[in-house]
């Protein structure tokens, strides 16, 4: 399987001389190409963090990261921004919509950032949206829709530029049981459809249970990893829990 | 407690102050100036009817100010319930944390003192010193020396600054209470992520309203331009109704479907930062439409006041030039009731009352008028342009008016005492002399179709192709419409109807002394009341008129710069306020295009081309509306001789640029700012 993502010794310190704070801590693990994968730990851990790093919006301190065989550690901000437009697609706890455009444009703004031919728009936006099951919201404004909703649209707007990696921090961490059920079977579905790579921060285990393949962070390195392999979900969420469990001291996060 | 966290506030959020902070100090600053006038005189050697100016200009000042403090009043509190919005989530924390709503509003009255306070003391200061250079200024306009120059200051200008901007604080405190008292909690938590939506949602009825509203300021400007300033009659109102309608309307209707136009072509829509920035305009569409229409009245009131404003005082200092080549005019007119009337021997009567005119003048020369039955609409001159310049009512009437005439010798004295060329006519020939350029095509174009008159049952052709641009008496500005000159045989037994006796003086002659002396021999408490005995009913000085001229030319451009600066500001602070106190949402906004990876480069453009549309589109309009305003105010000016219009427009664009300008800049690098702030 080809590596869409490696990251090799990476660490993250804040503060000063004689108060370092390691947020991550010598980390090292690598992502296959249409890979589902999950990053756990309490708050606190770094996992936030590390996909800051990942996801280029803050740096590393030391260390390496390659996606797509590109090393991000390297680039400058001009070629950052290239690089985040065009191999990566985020979707936030908060949705992150722009409240005054509607769920289309805002599907469509992702496309005109990387400065897609204006024919080419309506049908990309169109197969997303039949994907992700919003057509009926398209041109509706995100202060109209409900929470799972406004998650499907971003995950529309991450993925209809059929970027490398797919990034989502909490996606579920704003909304209900059902909608994030919802959510994450659409996740499930553009993994398996249209094989995108999806890297999830989440410290809920039910959350965690749709992955392939599970990091648990603990004080800022990896504490434990889990493959799903044959599992069922239900198999495999109470083999998260007994984790959660080891990782101690985080019940009250535990479903 | 209180006031520090007030204090607190003011610093932390230094930067949305800091143009409401600038504007206010600017507004203080002319304010104090332009009331300090009076102080300023004090250093400058004036004449009386220099003084009289003086005291003209001070109190058109003073009035001005009203209206004016009224502007600024304004602009204070609707900044003021623009920053209370815009800090509502902060508001709203104090609340939850239990602190009444009495407590919060001291904060801000609090805040609002210290700003005040602050404004105030540098606007002062800075006023204080500008005031200096004020002063230098106007003794040029009035073409005065400064005796020695010493700093002035104006206790009075310093009261009413502080009295006039005390009151604006206390009403700005007292709003900020009211709103303060009506904010909700829930409304303060969930401060607006709403859009705001238009009423209008068809396509059509936006296409409809803008055609609407393209007619109503097409019958606007056709009405002012038929109309004229001249008369407030009903279709001035009309096209001032008209056109505010029109204005609104305008904006109401564009805003609206240029969304839709663009969004038809999906290629420009869809073309860089084209969705995102035409979807924050829309967003606050209800409250942009409105603000916009009222800025582009602003900006008309502004350029038009500054380049128009400028025009005038610019002709009033050329025409006189060209209308007061004598020294000295004295001039009589006949009374009706005098039915012997005789050529009035000026000198000779002053000569009686021991007053030796040569003595103080080193040449004199008389004209002496006389009336016809030809009146100017005999002449049937072709005076379309004045027709549509100024109604037909002022043409009309001009039409009944007698021609004057004056016999060729009077005539050729004048001509030599301004170094002009003889006039040689034969015994039935004539010529037109005339001053005023409106009607100079005219009589030419009369003279040239060969122009035949009748006078006295003689019949007299022209001995000049083009009319003759004497100036007969000095006055004001160039007055002569059209005056017959024939030869001296002609005027037997047509009626004298005035004289004018034009001097000039000897070097070194005092005329205030000269003058003096007349005023209290003839007794002249001032020059209307006529005393049948003295030989003349009025004089006119160049150097008074030069003075008042200047006076008034003065008045005129500070006004206009006043008004102008104030409007100018004013508006633009509004636009730069809006646009700030948007920043903040907009950060958000602008920070989550970054994270999708748009471009420092691009989400600059988006950001800049927000902020250039919010402040050019009223600018547009403004300036269409003013190139129809100022070609129907020149008309005005015109009377007066001819207007520099390139000049003019120089100048009031200089001002633009550096002050809108300079706002539009500042606006820009703030929102940049607080959207790089709140990325790191």
């Amino acid at each position: 399987m080809q590596n869409i993502l490696s990251v090799e010794h990476i660490e993250k310190y804040y503060g000063n001389k004689g108060n370092v704070t390691k947020a991550v801590d010598d980390i090292s693990f690598e992502v296959g190409r249409g890979e589902f994968i999950g990053i756990m730990g309490a708050s606190g851990s770094g996992k936030t963090t590390l996909l800051n790093c990942i996801s280029t919006i803050d740096s590393a301190t030391a260390g390496h990261i390659n996606i797509n065989g590109m090393d991000i550690t390297k680039l400058n901000s001009k070629k950052l921004s290239q690089f985040r437009r065009e191999q990566l697609g985020f979707i936030f706890q908060d949705f992150n919509l722009l409240d005054t455009l509607t769920a289309y444009e805002n599907i469509a703004l992702a496309l005109t950032i990387v400065k897609t031919p204006s024919s080419e728009i309506d049908v990309r936006v169109g197969q997303v949206a039949k994907e992700l099951e919003i057509e009926g919201v398209l041109q509706k404004y995100p202060y109209q829709m409900s929470g799972g909703q406004k998650q499907r649209v971003a995950s529309a707007r991450a993925i209809v530029t059929n970027p490398a990696l797919i990034l989502a921090d909490e996606p579920t961490g704003a909304l209900d049981s059902k909608s994030s059920r919802m959510l994450l079977e659409s996740f499930e579905k553009l993994n398996k459809n249209l094989s995108a790579t999806i890297l999830m921060v989440t410290h809920d285990a039910f959350t965690a249970s749709y992955c392939h393949r599970i990091l648990f962070i603990k004080d800022g390195k990896i504490f434990d990893e889990l493959v799903r392999g044959e599992d069922t979900r239900k198999q495999f969420f109470n083999k998260i829990i007994e984790v959660v469990t080891l990782l101690g001291g985080d019940n009250s996060n535990v479903l | 407690m209180f006031s520090k966290l007030a204090l607190k506030n003011v610093t932390k959020s230094i930067k949305d102050y800091t143009i409401y902070f600038l504007t206010m100090t600017f507004g203080v600053c002319l304010f104090y100036m332009f009331n300090s006038i009076d102080s300023q005189a004090a250093m400058m050697q004036l004449s009386t009817s220099q003084y009289e100016s003086m005291k003209m200009l001070t109190q058109a000042m003073a009035y001005v100010s009203v209206f004016i403090s009224v502007i600024l009043g304004f602009l204070i509190v609707y900044a003021n319930q623009f920053l209370i919005k815009r800090r509502k989530k902060e508001l709203g924390i104090y609340m939850t944390l239990g602190m009444e709503k009495r407590k919060i509003s001291h904060i801000v009255i609090i805040e609002t003192f210290f700003i005040g306070v602050f404004a105030l003391a540098i606007g002062l200061i800075v006023g204080i010193f500008g005031a200096q250079g004020l002063s230098v200024v106007t003794a040029k306009m009035f073409e005065v020396n400064l005796k020695a120059f010493q700093f002035t200051f104006s206790m009075n200008a310093f009261y009413k600054t502080l009295l006039y901007f005390g009151i604006i604080f206390l009403i700005v405190m007292f709003f900020n209470t009211i709103s303060i008292s009506k904010l909700k909690l829930i409304d303060l938590l969930t401060a607006g992520k709403k859009n705001e939506s238009l009423k209008i949602k068809k396509l059509w009825i936006s296409v409809t309203l803008f055609l609407v509203s393209v007619v109503c300021l097409g019958i606007a400007y056709y009405c002012i331009t038929k109309n004229g300033m001249l008369y407030m009659n009903a279709m001035f109102t009309t096209s001032i109704v008209l056109g505010c309608i029109g204005t609104l309307l305008f904006f109401l209707s564009l805003s609206g479907f240029l969304l839709r136009v663009v969004q038809t072509n999906k290629r420009l829509y869809f073309k860089n930062m084209n969705m995102f920035v035409l979807r924050q305009i829309n967003s606050k569409i209800n409250t942009t439409f409105v603000s916009m229409s009222v800025i582009c009245v602003m900006l008309l009131i502004t350029i038009g006041t500054l380049s128009t404003g400028m025009g005038l005082a610019d002709v009033l200092s050329k025409s006189m030039k060209s209308s007061t080549p004598y020294d000295i005019t004295f001039s009589y007119e006949y009374e009706k009731g005098d039915n012997n009337r005789q050529v009035r021997d000026i000198v000779g009567m002053m000569a009686n009352d021991k007053i030796d005119l040569g003595r103080y003048a080193k040449e004199y020369a008389q004209i002496s008028y006389y009336a016809s039955d030809i009146k100017y609409g005999d002449l049937k001159l072709d005076l379309s342009s004045l027709r549509s310049d100024y109604g037909d009512e002022v043409v009309d009437r001009g039409n009944q008016q007698p021609i004057p005439i004056i016999p060729v010798t009077d005539y050729n004295r004048a001509a030599k005492m301004q170094g002009k060329p003889q006039l040689v006519l034969k015994e039935n020939e004539y010529a037109v002399n005339c001053t005023l350029y409106q009607f100079q095509p005219a009589i030419d174009a009369f003279l040239n179709n060969g122009g035949k008159i009748a006078l006295n049952g003689n019949q007299l052709v022209n001995a000049e192709k083009t009319s003759l641009q004497t100036a007969l008496q000095t006055s004001m500005s160039p007055s002569d419409s059209g005056t017959l000159i024939v030869p001296d045989a002609m005027v037997k037994g047509l009626t004298l109807s005035g004289e004018a006796l034009n001097a000039n003086y000897k070097a070194g002659i005092n005329e205030e002394e000269f003058l003096g002396r007349l005023q209290t021999l003839y007794n002249k408490v001032d020059i209307k009341s006529r005393k049948i005995d003295a030989p003349y009913d009025m004089e006119i000085s160049k150097t008074k008129i030069s003075e008042q001229g200047a006076g008034l030319k003065t008045v005129v451009s500070y006004l206009a710069i006043y008004i102008g600066l104030v409007f100018l500001i004013t508006s633009a602070a509004v636009l730069a306020l809006q646009q700030l106190s948007e920043a903040s949402d907009n950060a958000e906004r602008y920070g989550l295009l970054k994270k999708l990876g748009a471009e420092e480069r691009m989400v600059n453009h988006a950001l800049f081309t927000q902020i250039a549309i919010y402040f050019f589109l009223p600018l547009s309009l403004a300036i269409v509306h003013s190139i129809v305003g100022i070609k129907v105010a020149n008309n005005v000016v015109q009377v007066l001789g001819h207007l520099d219009i390139m000049g003019n427009t120089f100048f009031t664009a200089a001002i633009f640029l550096v002050i809108y300008g300079g706002y539009f800049l500042a606006t820009y690098f703030g929102s940049k700012s607080m959207i790089q702030q709140k990325q790191n």
